[in-house]
């Protein structure tokens, strides 16, 4: 087995409220490890707490409750000033672009950034090292003196990148990082995101609400359902045999690239319910059709059903798998 | 290449840049350039166009009206008033500029700091500077310089340090919009530190507003300069600043000799009224909204 990078335990995060004693439960019980050269797809509907989770792995946000392991130490309640050091390990990139790049400096100097923070390099070195970075995110060395107004969408991500691979490291945490651009965009910056995961052997977590995109660059796919994972599985088995409900609701309005293969399509009913008021036993027991009164008071806890495929269903065994039991 | 990766091209665009941007002045915001403009230069080279010495008195010419040998006429003490008025323009300058100087100094990294970290620090921070606002400023500065000793450079302290909540105040504001924008959260995750993260990230982008103030805050610091001297505090009588000279000339102002004060007075009045058409414009250029609710 490949070498962990990042281990979560019982990650939780609410939010509060106003000042009322309500919270937003945002992330509700996540256990997950990523490892090096590993692509872990996360994917999961507006609200699932998908960002949330990418930004309280990197300590961007205060977990309310859990453990976080980074690099095989627990990295939970570091101080900010404490986790600098380690940020040199641990980048991020973010969902849009042409916000998360300081107006006001030039490509250059963002991309060096991460280099002149970490790396006590010549300023020789820094320049050569960010031409470097620039060609290897296919980014025209021209732009290093322009600011971030005058690149496109698709430009502005590689700067990103560039800025995230920098320092070389460990753990590369990417929120939708393809959802603002265009398809033909996309494509490109996955295809870098893979090259560079063979090159850099570091650990991503990619992001994402689109199944088509994380079917294509992970390894392996947890499946998001308010605030908890409810499918961890690697890429075959869950377009293969997706185990829970949701997973399979969420496959079967993916359109296969096969359009003549028959469908079945599985349309889930109502919204994704308020993290505000979670509901009781399993959270998906509102909208899952093969529902029955035990998943509104017990919750399931993660099952190993094959190797590396972890399901949270109470169902499993009495037939709840809804799509071979309407086939049959 | 110090102290940015970029290559030399650049700077002489973005000073082309500027000097079209001057362009894009109003009217009433050119008429104000030159109006400082000549200021400045009678400060810088008052000794080209000084007829007089302007601390010598001639004690046989007191008090004497307009002439072709005294254009402003003599004051009280014999001295020329014309000389005496372009040698001033040295005075408002040199406390304006410091001063504002000093007010930016510390009010824009107390505003950084103070909306950069929030909770108690930046209460207490903005409670002390609404404190030195709650009191009108002339008396204030009144108090302060009388206490301090009455020197040139205590003017320009005092003067400095009360008007620094304005520019905090202004960065502040933007700050507190930023913090938590995506730029910065991605500059944090970079892993740079606080101070990096102010004055690399927040600074350029909060504070245009401050600087846009700064000609109507030099405004500012003249007129009360000019009333701290008129009212005998900071700078003392034979000293040929224009506040000084109209408080010398007001005496006289009953008896008739009205150029004694009127002089001092007129230019006093254009070095405002030029900083403050200046700082209109300036503020039409750097805060488009403003402009676009004209």
């Amino acid at each position: 087995m490949r070498q962990p990078i990042l281990r979560a335990k019982n990650l939780v995060k609410r939010f509060s409220v106003g000042r009322s004693s309500s919270y937003v439960n945002a992330v509700n019980g996540v256990d997950l490890t990523i490892h090096r050269g590993e692509i872990l797809g996360m994917v999961g509907e507006s609200g699932s707490g998908k960002s949330t989770i990418g930004r309280t792995l990197l300590r961007l946000t205060d977990p309310t409750e859990g453990l976080i392991e980074f690099d095989g130490r627990d990295i939970t309640s570091l101080s900010a000033k404490e986790l600098r050091p380690l940020r040199k390990d641990m980048q991020m990139v973010f969902q849009d672009p042409w916000s998360a790049l300081n107006p006001r400096m030039k490509i250059g100097d963002l991309i060096a950034e991460p280099l002149r923070i970490h790396l006590k390099l010549s300023e020789p070195d820094l320049r050569d090292r960010t031409e470097l970075l620039a060609k290897k995110v296919r980014l025209s060395t021209e732009f290093l003196n322009r600011t971030p107004s005058a690149l496109s969408g698709g430009q502005l991500q590689r700067v990103c990148i560039a800025r995230a691979i920098a320092t070389n490291p460990k753990l590369i945490i990417l929120d939708e990082p393809t959802s603002s651009l265009d398809l033909s965009v996309r494509a490109g910056i996955l295809e870098l995101l893979m090259e560079l995961r063979e090159e850099t052997q570091a650990g991503f977590l990619f992001i994402s609400h689109d199944l088509g995109t994380i079917k294509l660059i992970s390894d392996t796919i947890a499946v998001l359902y308010l605030g908890r994972i409810v499918e961890l599985v690697p890429k075959e088995a869950l377009f293969n045999e997706p185990a829970h409900p949701y997973s399979q609701s969420l496959l079967s309005a993916h359109l296969p690239a096969d359009l003549d293969a028959p469908i079945q399509r599985l349309i889930l009913e109502g919204e994704i319910p308020s993290p505000i008021d979670l509901p009781s036993g399993c959270s998906f027991h509102t909208r899952c059709p093969a529902a029955v009164d035990v998943c509104k008071t017990a919750t399931p806890q993660p099952e190993l059903i094959a190797q590396n495929h972890h399901v949270s269903c109470l169902r499993l065994k009495d037939g709840g798998n809804i799509l071979s039991r309407q086939q049959a | 290449m110090p102290p940015s990766v970029t290559h030399q091209l650049t700077w002489p665009r973005r000073t082309a840049n500027r000097v079209r941007g001057l362009s894009r002045l109003s009217p009433t915001a050119a008429a104000g350039v030159v109006i400082i403009v000549c200021f400045g230069v009678l400060a810088l080279f008052s000794e080209w166009f000084m007829t007089h010495d302007p601390v010598s008195s001639y004690p046989d010419r007191i008090l004497q009206g307009p002439s072709y040998e005294h254009w402003f006429g003599t004051d009280g003490n014999g001295m020329d008033i014309f000389s005496r008025v372009i040698y001033g323009a040295k005075f408002g300058f040199g406390i304006a500029i410091p001063a504002v100087i000093i007010a930016v100094l510390i009010g824009i990294p107390v505003g950084l700091i103070a909306g950069y970290r929030g909770g108690a620090l930046d209460e207490i921070l903005m409670r002390i500077f609404d404190g030195l606002r709650v009191f009108p400023s002339i008396i204030l500065a009144l108090a302060v310089v009388a206490a301090t000793g009455q020197s040139l450079l205590n003017v320009v302290l005092v003067l400095g340090f009360l008007d620094s909540p304005v520019f905090a105040r202004l960065v502040r504001a933007e700050v507190l919009a930023l913090r938590s924008s995506n730029f910065v959260e991605s500059a944090i995750a970079a892993g740079n530190p606080t101070w990096r993260i102010l004055f690399f990230h927040l600074l350029p982008n909060t504070i245009q507003g401050a600087m846009a103030q700064t000609a109507v805050r030099a405004a500012w610091a003249v007129r009360i300069s000019a009333t701290l001297a008129f009212l005998g505090i900071g700078i003392q009588a034979p000293t040929p600043e224009w506040g000084a000279m109209i408080r010398q000339g007001a005496e006289f102002m009953v008896t008739g000799q009205w150029w004694v004060a009127i002089f001092p007075g007129i230019a006093l009045i254009f070095l405002v009224f030029g900083l403050n058409l200046l700082g209109d414009g300036i503020q039409d250029i750097l805060d488009p909204r403003r402009r676009a609710s004209k």
